[in-house]
């Protein structure tokens, strides 16, 4: 009986995983690129992977997440000339993008 | 023949009766803009009869303001002059820089309505999700009434059940009056007995009421509730109503 509690408690555990969606939410600030991601229980992955690729798809750089679910880099703006993908995936079935676009990068840079 | 009569002579028993609710309406172009929708939301504010598309006029409100994580901002002077159903009203273009739920709010200057011997005051809000993130959906905003919401306010489907609690002074209210009201955006809904325009839900003991729409697009429920204080109209004291609304989007199901 423990076992099959323990097995369902493991199942449970791993449904409600899946049922929090991954946010990714990209801005400028002062030359530098913030990466914040949050799922949708409010919490904060601790873990992840980022990529980020150019207006080909092309991957520029790859980072990990730091573990309070963020991560920068300095804006390259010739590879960010038409604007950047930012790919974040924290494990299976968790993933989301955040585009931004050049009018975001215009604004968040003052131009 | 018979219908065009019937029709009309209901719109002028509507027109000269108390029949049809008023509501402050707040109606976004969007209640969930993702990313790929923009960085921006139109709003078109006004007070009308929403169901017979029948404007009235909005003055300056008293205050106009979005709240996102927990953050108020006065954006009363941002509101642009407009014609909505009509009437005067006015539309805001407001940029949505971050994640998260925006939470519109009203409050309009008391409405004499001859009709019913007293004034009107709405307050008047809608919720609206940025960039896929429903973060702050059920915002208390702490308004004199409003209606807090039970069920995430967007990215509901139609037929869905929606559910509140009214708030007055800060406390439920038992029992409290629920007016429900479909926004016939393009004049094609229509009702089979004038008792459907507008109906009416209660709540129960705890202040908290259901209602479960027929079809998308937007609604608006209405709490209303009788002030303590009187104000004067031409001299005499007059009873004040105060509402609690909140416009919700339903979405069509698509197979």
């Amino acid at each position: 009986m423990p076992r099959l509690l323990a097995i369902l408690a493991v199942v449970a555990l791993a449904t409600t995983a899946q049922a929090h969606q991954l946010n990714v939410f990209a801005f400028v600030e002062d030359e530098t690129v913030v990466v914040e991601t949050r799922f949708s229980n409010g919490n904060h992955p601790v873990s992840g992977t980022v990529r980020i690729l150019n207006e080909k798809q092309e991957t520029v750089l790859t980072l990990s997440l730091e573990t309070d679910g963020t991560v920068r880099f300095p804006l390259d703006r010739d590879a960010a000339a038409s604007g950047l993908t930012i790919e974040v995936k924290t494990g299976e079935g968790h993933d989301d993008y955040w585009i931004l676009t050049p009018e975001d990068i215009a604004r968040g840079s003052g131009d | 023949m018979k219908s065009i009569f019937s029709t009309t002579i209901a719109i002028a028993a509507l027109s000269g009766t108390t029949a049809l609710a008023h509501y402050g309406m707040i109606i976004p172009s969007d209640p969930m803009i993702s990313q790929e929708d923009g960085r921006s939301v139109q709003l078109s504010v006004s007070f009308s009869h929403p169901f017979e598309l029948d404007g009235m006029v909005l003055e300056q409100p008293v205050s106009f303001n979005v709240t996102h994580d927990g953050e108020t901002t006065d954006l009363l002077g941002a509101l642009n002059s407009s014609n909505i159903m009509g009437q005067p009203g006015f539309t805001l273009e407001y940029p949505l820089e971050r994640p998260g739920t925006y939470v519109f709010s009203m409050e309009p200057k008391p409405y004499w309505e001859p009709a019913e011997d007293s004034f009107i005051v709405h307050h008047t809000k809608t919720y609206v999700s940025a960039s896929d993130d429903d973060d702050g959906w059920d915002t208390e905003l702490g308004l004199r009434t409003e209606i807090v919401p039970l069920s995430k306010p967007f990215g509901l489907w139609a037929g869905n059940v929606f559910q509140g609690v009214v708030m007055l002074e800060g406390e439920p209210v038992p029992n409290a009056e629920v007016e429900v009201e479909y926004y016939n955006e393009d004049g094609n809904a229509s009702v089979p007995s004038d008792l459907m325009i507008t109906q009416t839900v209660k709540a129960d003991a705890n202040g908290v009421f259901t209602y479960a729409t027929p079809t998308d697009g937007w609604w608006g429920f209405a709490a209303l509730n009788t002030a303590p204080e009187t104000m004067q109209h031409e001299g005499v004291e007059k009873a004040v109503e105060l509402g609690a609304v909140i416009w919700v989007h339903f979405e069509r199901w698509k197979d």
